[in-house]
């Protein structure tokens, strides 16, 4: 008997059922392949998962640092609170009447009136160490402080529009702008901005640096597994096994790398975090962040952070390598 | 049937593996190749297996055009073309029934199809008593039948044997190609890629002779002419 080929559209049918029915078949066969592969390269396999291990630090790291500045820049903003003086003539309906009309501002968060002692008060204990300044006013023998009024806004950078609001001509009478106030808390912010800036770029080249170093490293890893498997993946080839069957070992391999280099980076982080947290207490003082509680809270962020870049680096690297090395 | 259309390969800007070569081989047929080294013979195997794309022209088997094959359907066809090169290509620390097991397993064969289809295969070239033996307690002829067994695990229907008694000597060259004709008679294709002429002329098959990338005679019940 005579047998003839299959025709291409058999093949097309063909195909679809095996790719199916055999997908389960070969995924244990993978695992069972990435697994060996793993152990038999065992120092090639630490440096690896070490490399990616400080690729996801470095990016874990810069994570904590955006959330810590992130939280410095709320606390500076929700202290920020500014003062403006309301002149002698200012009559309490006419203040009550403003209070309301400032409280109804969208970006104003608060105002609240001062009166004149307690705007005393308060200069009082702003300048208790300073015996010149206290015996100048106790000299005075009367209260020179008008009344003014504390405001706090929603956001720092919506300062232009309250200054638009207490700027209105109705208002030139009942008080006193003096805008120091507003550009100091505004270049406090600013600086803050501009250096957490400086040091997100720098934290941003490293994690690049890293992740680069990671892919270039799990490429050569992937190729030298390829390299020693080279008879056999020839043969496999030869023979017809799927693209699937001869790449999926090496990708696995390089997901398993990921996972592992994952959990050293999860392991890893508390005690890091218990070993900076004095140092940061030290430096930050009243705007210290609890680094554990704050990264507990962001637990998904930084799960899906580092399965998201770790996945990146092993997947892209194993992809590029097995496309290179393994052309059907 | 595989038909052959017109085929140029070139390497570079001005070598050419082959030039305008076009032949048919009907199913069921028993060809040999033959040419002296560097002629274009293996060039012509690497097309039909799809390992490398012509430049011009086009190879139809079974009615696929296997020139515009994707890169996914490779191994679909490979599976139905045996392959049987000079070098056994057989993995060292596998045994004989493993080493012919794998190109099942590496396939996503069910373990039920493989002890069924191992011993089989394995009895066909007469190797079912070396069975747990490792390629290096094996003769090269042995060898050799262990990676015929391996390329008939999958029935295929086209045997391309490429040069398969390069490394032999004469009792282990005529046992092969004995085996080979079994293989053809059982209703497998073959296509046998030589340059010895003893093999050839005493096949008296169909002899189709390449010279420069080019076929210079193909004949009925041909000789070896070169």
């Amino acid at each position: 008997m005579v047998r003839s080929f299959l025709i291409k559209k058999e093949v097309d049918i063909y195909y679809n059922y095996f790719f199916v029915a055999m997908f389960f078949i070969d995924i244990y066969r993978a695992f069972k392949f990435a697994w060996q592969s793993f152990w038999r390269n065992f120092w090639l396999s630490i440096v690896t998962i070490t490399i990616i291990s400080l690729a996801l630090i470095s990016v874990s790291l810069l994570l904590s640092f955006n959330l810590i500045t992130a939280n410095v820049l709320d606390i500076v903003q929700a202290r920020t609170e500014i003062y403006i003086d309301l002149t002698d003539q200012a009559k309490t309906a006419q203040i009550d009447f403003l209070v309301n009309e400032l409280n109804r501002v969208p970006d104003i968060k608060e105002v609240v009136y001062v009166t004149p002692d307690q705007t005393l008060e308060r200069f009082k204990a702003t300048y208790q160490d300073n015996e010149l300044v206290i015996q100048s006013l106790e000299s005075l023998g009367t209260n020179p402080f008008t009344g003014s009024l504390r405001i706090k806004v929603q956001e720092i950078d919506q300062f232009p529009v309250l200054l638009e609001e207490i700027s209105k001509p109705e208002y030139s009478e009942i008080l006193e702008i003096d805008n120091a106030e507003f550009y100091q808390a505004r270049d406090l912010i600013t600086s803050i901005s501009s250096y957490s800036d400086k040091i997100e770029g720098f934290g941003f080249g490293i994690s690049i640096f890293f992740i680069l170093i990671s892919v270039i490293v799990v490429f050569n890893t992937i190729q030298m597994g390829i390299y020693s498997h080279r008879e056999e993946i020839g043969i496999m080839k030869l023979v017809g096994a799927s693209n699937w069957f001869v790449r999926a070992p090496f990708l696995i391999e390089g997901v398993l790398y990921s996972v592992v280099a994952i959990l050293i980076v999860l392991i890893l982080f508390y005690p890091i975090a218990a070993l900076i947290q004095p140092h940061l207490d030290n430096f930050l003082g009243e705007y210290t962040l609890d680094l554990v509680q704050s990264i507990n809270q962001n637990i998904w962020l930084v799960l899906a952070l580092e399965i998201g870049i770790a996945m990146f680096i092993t997947v892209v690297s194993s992809f590029l390598a097995t496309r290179r090395y393994l052309k059907v | 049937m595989i038909s052959i259309k017109k085929i140029t390969k070139k390497y570079g800007s001005d070598y050419y593996a082959l030039k305008d070569v076009s032949l048919d081989i009907q199913s069921g047929e028993f060809v040999s190749l033959v040419g002296q080294s560097g002629t274009g013979k293996t060039t012509l195997v690497k097309l039909i297996i799809a390992e490398e794309k012509p430049t011009s022209g086009r190879i139809i088997i079974g009615g696929w055009d296997i020139t515009k094959i994707e890169s996914y359907e490779i191994p679909y066809l490979r599976r139905q073309i045996g392959v049987v090169f000079q070098d056994f290509k057989l993995l060292p620390k596998m045994t004989v029934y493993e080493n012919v097991a794998f190109a099942l397993q590496t396939c996503g064969a069910k373990k039920r199809k493989i002890t069924d289809t191992v011993p089989q295969v394995l009895k066909i070239v007469g190797l079912d008593n070396k069975m747990d033996r490792y390629p290096h307690q094996l003769s090269g002829g042995e060898q050799q039948r262990v990676v015929i067994a391996r390329s008939l695990v999958h029935r295929p229907k086209l045997l391309i044997a490429d040069e398969p008694t390069g490394n032999l000597d004469s009792i282990n060259t005529k046992e092969i190609i004995d085996l080979l004709l079994k293989i053809n008679e059982i209703g497998t294709t073959v296509l046998l890629v030589t340059h010895n002429r003893e093999v050839v002329n005493n096949l008296k098959k169909r002899v189709i002779t390449i010279d420069n990338g080019e076929i210079v005679s193909d004949q009925e019940r041909g000789r070896y002419l070169l």
